[in-house]
């Protein structure tokens, strides 16, 4: 059977020869197959907004109705929950959303998938904690840190509490990046292992004999990975909902800080 | 899984990593580090031209649209408001000379019934009039017809009875006496 892990594996299309930046150490320039579904999703993206807006009509067509939904559904959500400020992050909500939504949703066609690797999806959450972060101090200055003060916490355990609060904050990269993770990964070994199950027990089956108590587990597995694709589409989108969702939080929480708590 | 240090790791076995997770000894290839950096530097360089592209080229133009939309639907609306003001206005219009005409209708109808009952009565005042004016004089010609009838019944009395006194006494009477004999009547029996 067939390493469902493999899948993961980075493989250089063209290697570049190894540069050493110092401080950082030793960078590999190849170009990976990451690169290259990176590149399909961001070019798939750029080509659906151009389609979608280029040819923009009053009354939308079917292609300009699906990205208007999507824009309007990111709208509403940095809209509701940032509130009148939240058009100012749209874009950059809208940007996270689009990249995850288009690298996942290529991770469904070809054998690779973009927010299947941790260097990635730890790159997206870094980079919406450090706007939070940038922005909290932009905004609020040193006041960023009564973000951690639970006002609604008798005094003596406010110290406790701002402590656990400072902690979950600190987390958030880390949580961002393994949900999104971890639901690539998760749901590209099941495809694979469900997959490996029919191409194994159909093998056995080939053979004759007792092996053709193969077919029906071939069957199971084989419903299981249509199954399990139908909802890896759901995930797919999901999660790159859930990852806009939770930005839009995060920077609420910074941008409104003090009117909300 | 990734415990080794990726700087050597990656250094070292960047050409092998392949074969390497190929024999399942190198755990998740997500925690080959030495793949690390330019997936991060890739990614980040297309997230900022990305964001470029949409906060400058996409968000507007679709906003633009979506503006475009909402200004259409509230100037429709607001025409179809408009319309339909006009059409309760001339609605009420209507009511107000349907109103207006069947009032009239009614009065010219009364007065209409009214002429038409005083030129029935002077007619008939007039045919009253005219019958009775014949009536009259449909009267007085009786009248005078009976009286020279009368007259005539006289004479014809006076005849008879010079007749029927000659015939008995066989000597005509004297006129003077048979007329005052029938206008008395006293000496006749």
């Amino acid at each position: 059977m067939a390493d469902p892990i493999h899948q993961f594996q980075i493989v250089k299309v063209v290697d570049f020869p190894d540069v050493t930046l110092p401080g950082v150490g030793l960078v590999d320039l190849a170009i990976t197959n990451s690169h290259i579904a990176m590149t399909i999703a961001f070019s798939l993206v750029v080509l659906f907004l151009t389609l979608v807006t280029s040819n923009a009509k009053v009354v939308p067509g079917r292609l300009q109705t699906v990205g208007e939904t999507l824009f309007g559904m990111i709208d509403n959500l940095t809209d509701s929950i940032i509130g009148h400020d939240g058009r100012k992050y749209f874009p950059f909500v809208f940007t996270i959303f689009l990249l995850i939504l288009g690298m996942n949703l290529l991770g469904m066609a070809l054998s690779f998938t973009a927010t299947s690797q941790l260097a990635v999806t730890a790159t997206l959450a870094i980079v919406t904690f450090g706007l939070v972060l940038v922005i909290g101090f932009a905004k609020n200055g040193l006041k960023f840190f009564l973000l951690f003060w639970p006002t609604g916490a008798p005094l003596v355990m406010r110290p406790v509490v701002g402590l656990i609060e400072l902690f979950s904050f600190m987390l958030r990269p880390i949580t961002l990046a393994l949900r999104l993770f971890g639901n690539m990964l998760g749901g590209h070994v099941a495809l694979k292992v469900f997959a490996g199950f029919v191409v194994t027990l159909g093998a056995m089956a080939a053979g004759g004999g007792l092996g053709l108590l193969g077919i029906p587990g071939a069957a199971l597995s084989m419903s299981m990975v249509v199954g399990l694709t139908a909802l890896e589409f759901l995930v797919a989108f999901l999660q790159a909902f859930v990852f806009a969702v939770l930005t839009c939080i995060y920077l609420n929480d910074v941008v409104n800080l003090g009117e909300g708590h | 899984m990734a415990a080794e240090s990726p700087q050597s790791h990656g250094a070292d076995t960047a050409h092998t990593t392949t074969t390497e997770a190929e024999h399942g000894s190198g755990g998740l290839p997500q925690f080959q580090f030495q793949h690390w950096g330019g997936q991060i530097a890739y990614l980040l360089v297309l997230f900022v031209i990305l964001y470029v592209l949409i906060s400058r080229v996409f968000t507007p133009r679709m906003r633009r649209v979506l503006d475009e939309r909402a200004s259409t639907i509230a100037t429709a609306l607001d025409t179809a408001r408009q319309v339909q003001a006009e059409a309760l206005d001339q609605a009420r219009t209507g009511e107000a000379e349907v109103a207006e005409a069947r009032a009239r209708s009614q009065r010219v109808a009364a007065e209409a019934r009214a002429k038409a009952a005083a030129d029935s009565a002077a007619v008939a005042a007039v045919e009253d009039a005219k019958v009775a004016e014949k009536v009259a004089a449909a009267e007085a010609q009786i009248q005078k017809a009976r009286d020279a009838a009368m007259a005539n019944v006289a004479g014809i009395a006076e005849d008879i009875a010079s007749a029927i006194v000659a015939k008995l006494t066989g000597t005509a009477p004297a006129a003077a006496d048979v007329k005052a004999a029938l206008a008395g009547r006293p000496g006749a029996r």
